[in-house]
């Protein structure tokens, strides 16, 4: 049974329904002849028309209704593979552990089913993979997961480590353990959920039911990750809540309550909850009798009575640091919680040698606070010391005003640090000429000269690096910036630890420098890592989230993949639009999602993008600012695609103007936006005004990123464009050679680039009529953008096109035909069409058919060329 | 325009809600009428506040839902059958119900029309959505015009000829 037989079934069928019943028969017949098959089954298939109560009429609800309700299942088989079920060990609102034996090795193990939990089939995979993960939590304080899976319907299952023992809290009072027992014992917890997070995985639902203590005192940790797998089907579903959480209210965070992301803090709540009921050998709350409303109300806003009031039978050395102990860890914010395990185990080890805690009301943060200030008053000092020197009575140029709002737009969180450095660039004369010998570089090295003698205050000092360090990346000065965004990573992460949100943050930072130096790779990795570490550290709708995603996308779209960038950006700026309506941080992604559809050929969704983001940028920076130039350079660049080039032309020089106002002549930003230009104007056969524009483009850029870098191929495209238009062939080449060589070199052989540097090399064999060598280049051309890219993208549509073009050339017209045809579809599917290039194929193509004698076809396609042409 | 991560993501999401539906509607009132129209409804409702299905149309909703639905009920017949047969060798967890003969039929008879939808969407994977979309889904004909993008005599013409060779297939697997 194929397609075609199937049609012609069917066909008959419908033929036959119209005959009239008497002459079905006969007409059949006569339609059949010698196929016994086809007569028989268009037959039966005119009998089942006639009838009325099949399946498919009934429709399919009773059945559903059969298959869905629930019929008391109990389990009759007691085997499940190779292991066999003894008995239940115990039932709770999601599921049924039980007991079972490993019958070829005579062991015990639990195995739990999550009945209530379903997962669909594209996430069972990822269920599966993910239980590789927790099966490499091997510690000795861990019940081992063995096995997981999930059963056909998707209800997952896991395979543990059987462990017979009693809760936690159990064990104290049935051995009378007294207080520092207790905490010996809440130690050993602790060890094993750190040394879990050491390895990414948060154990989501601590209790002391999954604390279980054996007969020999040790401790075993269970249903590690199990949370998480749940938690996944919620996320999926998006919903704020579920039963599934509610399981367990009493030791439930208040962030899980409300449904916002958890982390590490969430475990380090639920160790304080454990280690308060150790203590005060009762639960903090008392959720008994309370509706789940009121029990959400309580966790999240209920400040629980100190341990130490509770029972006052019990003896302690000091019950204030107890209380300090238990109601850190609990605190309602995490971020006065303990930051890490770690931290928790080192009071806990403070607290039994007698020593002073490192917790206290008066954290950390506050102390930094006071030095800020003493230190602030100090850099000023020296910066003005500096000013006074060289005679300057107003030093803010603007240059300073740029690395004020530079700073302003980069940094979505206004640490202290960043306040002082701002308040550095207070005020000032905008319009006033910058001085020489005290541009914006002598102030930043200033204050970096300043952060590095802040030794005594790390953080500051982190935070110091990190700014200085995104600000040397606006100037274009990436050595710098490499140096000072590495210093704060490696800073941050041995004050705070891999996980914290800040070394999160230097993460992305550092990646996107990466993008800027053409290391994506190392990008791709690093902003990764950095999100990752955001979204376990931070709830859900943090601004530091959104920012990671939009670095993610910004990443992916500099390595091509558009279609894996777009859904990223689109994430990103939900994100920020629930942040704040209009902020940077959403113009950014705005605009960095715009970027994405316009590499992906998506010109109208482009257009409104970069119209949302220009509105934005004036609305919070002003008319003059670089990012509204950047966002008309934008808008130029979609004119341009759409062969609209004095509209193009008309906004790069808008944009040009800004930017050589803002940043000067010598600017890398103002080489792109001269490139550009010239292009437009190329297009618009100003020769000699475009290669005098973009000449200027190509020194500036060789000297600030070096001669291989993908910002100087991109000038060379131009001027290849340009020398090719003019037919100065040897010049096309020459540029368009060494761009190929810096996208090779820069980004591999099978980057989308490269291949267009190719294609650009190859129409320089086409303009000169070496056809053969043309096709063989193109004929590359197609294959490398197929990989690259794909099939069916636009420009290896366009390569299809310039391949029929060669093939023209060598009078193989069939060949030509069947390429120019290929490209031209690719083109009419895209969903805005450059005009240009349909112009274009379509011309080949009334070429091509007047030269296979086709006359009729050739109209066709002369019919939709303009006659202007 | 949807890419296919985007797509399987609505169709991971849409299902397990689907599933979830279906478990409380059992828990709540076994003796309430159950139609997988109204189950998409609610899905519906739910699903789409949330932003991952902010730009997909009641209509697009309705096709995923229909192919989620179509999952979801086969699955369901296949664990209630496995178990007269004790069980799939590997990990299967064999569960057996109160399975009454007659609803068993039922069960068959949807696993037989499940090997035919396959073939018909090897064959004409058009009038395999057509009726995946009526019949799981529970769209209309002005719906399913609209998604397939045809006349409403088209999918009257299309529905008779699906319809009819399917029961043949049946009839004929019987």
């Amino acid at each position: 049974m194929d397609t075609a037989r199937l049609k012609r079934i069917q066909a008959l069928f419908l033929e036959a329904c119209s005959v009239a019943e008497t002459d079905r028969r006969a007409f059949l017949q006569g339609a059949c002849g010698e196929d016994a098959e086809l007569l028989a089954t268009v037959q039966a298939m005119v009998a089942e028309d006639a009838r009325g109560d099949s399946l498919l009429d009934s429709g399919v609800a009773e059945i559903a209704g059969d298959m869905l309700g629930a019929r008391g299942e109990s389990f009759a088989s007691r085997q499940f593979g190779p292991y066999r079920l003894k008995k239940v060990l115990g039932e709770g609102g999601m599921g049924v552990v039980y007991l079972a034996e490993r019958e070829d090795l005579g062991s015990l193990v639990a195995i739990k089913i999550l009945r209530a939990a379903w997962l669909s089939p594209a996430r069972r995979e990822r269920f599966e993979s993910e239980q590789r993960t927790l099966a490499q939590l091997n510690h000795p304080s861990i019940a081992r997961l063995y096995d997981a899976g999930t059963l056909a319907d998707g209800t997952p299952w896991f395979v543990m480590e059987y462990v017979e023992g009693v809760p936690i809290t159990d064990y104290a009072r049935q051995h009378q353990c007294p207080v520092e027992e207790r905490l010996r014992l809440f130690r050993a917890v602790c060890e094993a959920v750190q040394y879990a997070h050491g390895h990414a995985i948060i154990h989501r639902d601590l209790k002391p039911s999954n604390i279980l203590v054996k007969a020999s005192g040790e401790i075993r940790l269970l249903d590690f990750g199990i949370a998480k797998q749940l938690e996944s089907l919620d996320q999926a579903a998006d919903q704020t809540k579920t039963e599934l959480r509610m399981m367990t209210p009493a030791y439930a965070a208040p962030e899980q309550v409300r449904g916002k992301n958890v982390g590490i803090f969430t475990d380090v709540y639920a160790l304080g909850v454990v280690l308060y009921e150790l203590l005060a050998r009762r639960a903090p709350f008392d959720l008994s009798n309370r509706t789940p409303g009121e029990a959400e109300k309580i966790i999240a806003d209920q400040q629980p009575q100190r341990p130490s009031s509770v029972d006052t039978r019990v003896h302690a050395t000091s019950w204030a640091d107890l209380d300090v102990l238990c109601l850190t860890a609990m605190h309602k914010d995490p971020e006065r919680r303990y930051r890490t395990v770690d931290a928790l185990i080192r009071d806990v080890d403070h607290y039994m040698k007698g020593e002073p805690l490192e917790a206290r009301p008066d954290t950390l943060r506050y102390r930094a606070g006071k030095f800020v200030r003493r230190n602030r008053r100090a850099v000023i000092a020296s910066v003005l010391g500096a000013a006074a020197v060289l005679g300057m009575a107003a030093f803010f140029t603007v240059r300073l005003a740029i690395a004020r709002n530079t700073a302003q737009a980069t940094a979505a969180r206004l640490g202290r640090v960043q306040q002082f450095m701002l308040s550095l660039f207070e005020g000032g004369d905008k319009s006033a000429a910058p001085a020489e010998g005290l541009r914006v570089t002598t102030i930043i090295d200033r204050g970096y000269q300043e952060a590095r003698a802040l030794k005594q205050e790390p953080e500051v000092q982190a935070e110091l690096y990190r700014t200085l360090g995104g600000i040397y990346q606006k100037l274009g000065n990436l050595g710098q910036a490499d140096a000072l965004l590495s210093a704060a990573l490696a800073e941050r992460k041995s004050l705070f630890g891999p996980e914290h949100p800040e070394v999160a943050e230097s993460l992305v930072a550092l990646g996107l420098l990466r993008v800027d130096q053409a290391r994506l790779d190392e990008a791709e990795r690093l902003v990764r890592e950095g999100l990752d570490k955001t979204r376990r550290a931070r709830p859900r709708d943090d601004a530091a989230i959104a920012k990671a995603t939009t670095a993610l996308g910004k990443v992916i779209e500099a390595r091509g993949s558009y279609d894996q960038a777009i859904p990223l950006l689109q994430e990103a700026v939900g994100l920020e639009e629930r942040i704040a309506p209009a902020s940077g941080e959403l113009a950014a992604a705005v605009k960095e999602l715009a970027d994405a559809q316009f590499y992906a050929g998506h010109y109208d969704v482009c257009d409104t993008l970069n119209l949302r983001a220009l509105s934005l940028h004036r609305q919070i920076f002003g008319e003059r600012h670089p990012l509204v130039a950047d966002d008309l350079i934008n808008l130029g660049a979609v004119q341009f695609e759409r062969a609209k080039y004095p509209d193009a032309e008309r906004y790069y020089r808008q944009a040009l103007e800004i930017n050589q106002a803002w940043y000067g002549k010598d600017h890398p930003e103002v080489a792109s936006t001269l490139s550009m230009l010239g292009r437009a104007l190329v297009f618009e056969q100003r020769y000699d005004e475009a290669v005098s524009l973009v000449e200027q483009a190509l020194a500036i850029q060789e000297r600030v990123y070096g001669p291989m870098h993908p910002k100087v191929a991109n000038v060379l495209n131009e001027l290849g464009t340009v020398a090719l238009q003019r037919e100065r062939f040897d010049e096309a080449e020459t540029r368009f050679r060494r761009m190929a060589e810096i996208y090779k070199s820069a980004y591999g052989e099978h980057h989308y680039l490269y291949a267009l540097a190719y294609a650009n090399l190859a129409s320089v064999y086409l303009a000169r009529k070496d056809y053969g060598r043309a096709e063989k280049m193109f004929r590359e051309v197609v294959e490398r953008y197929t990989e690259a890219l794909s099939a069916d993208h636009l420009y290896t549509g366009i390569g299809q096109i310039k391949l029929g073009r060669a093939l023209a050339g060598e009078k193989h017209y069939a060949d030509a035909e069947t390429h120019l045809l290929e490209g031209y579809k690719i083109l009419t599917k895209q969903t805005s069409p450059s005009a240009s290039w349909l112009q274009s194929a379509r011309k080949e193509l009334v070429n091509v058919y007047e030269a296979l004698n086709e006359p009729e076809k050739a109209a066709q396609f002369r019919q939709m060329v303009p006659a202007a042409q | 325009m949807l890419s296919r991560q985007a797509l399987d993501e609505l169709f991971s999401v849409t299902y397990e809600e689907l599933r979830r539906l279906a478990s409380t509607v059992k828990r709540k009132d076994p003796s309430a009428t159950f139609t997988p129209t109204a189950l998409v409804h609610e899905a519906w409702l739910k699903l789409a506040k949330s932003p991952r299905f902010a730009s997909t149309s009641p209509l697009h909703f309705k096709r995923i839902a229909a192919r989620a639905m179509r999952q979801v009920l086969v699955e369901a017949a296949r664990r209630r059958l496995s178990s007269k047969r004790g069980g799939d060798g590997g990990v299967t967890f064999a569960v057996v119900g109160d399975a009454a003969v007659e609803t068993a039929l039922g069960r068959e008879e949807l696993l037989a029309l499940e090997d035919a939808l396959q073939e018909l969407e090897r064959l004409e994977p058009r009038q395999a959505l057509l009726v995946e979309s009526r019949f799981y889904g529970g769209l209309d004909v002005a719906e399913t015009a609209a998604l397939l993008d045809v006349s409403e005599a088209t999918v009257h013409r299309e529905w008779k000829v699906a319809r009819a060779w399917l029961n043949h297939r049946l009839r004929e697997a019987r």
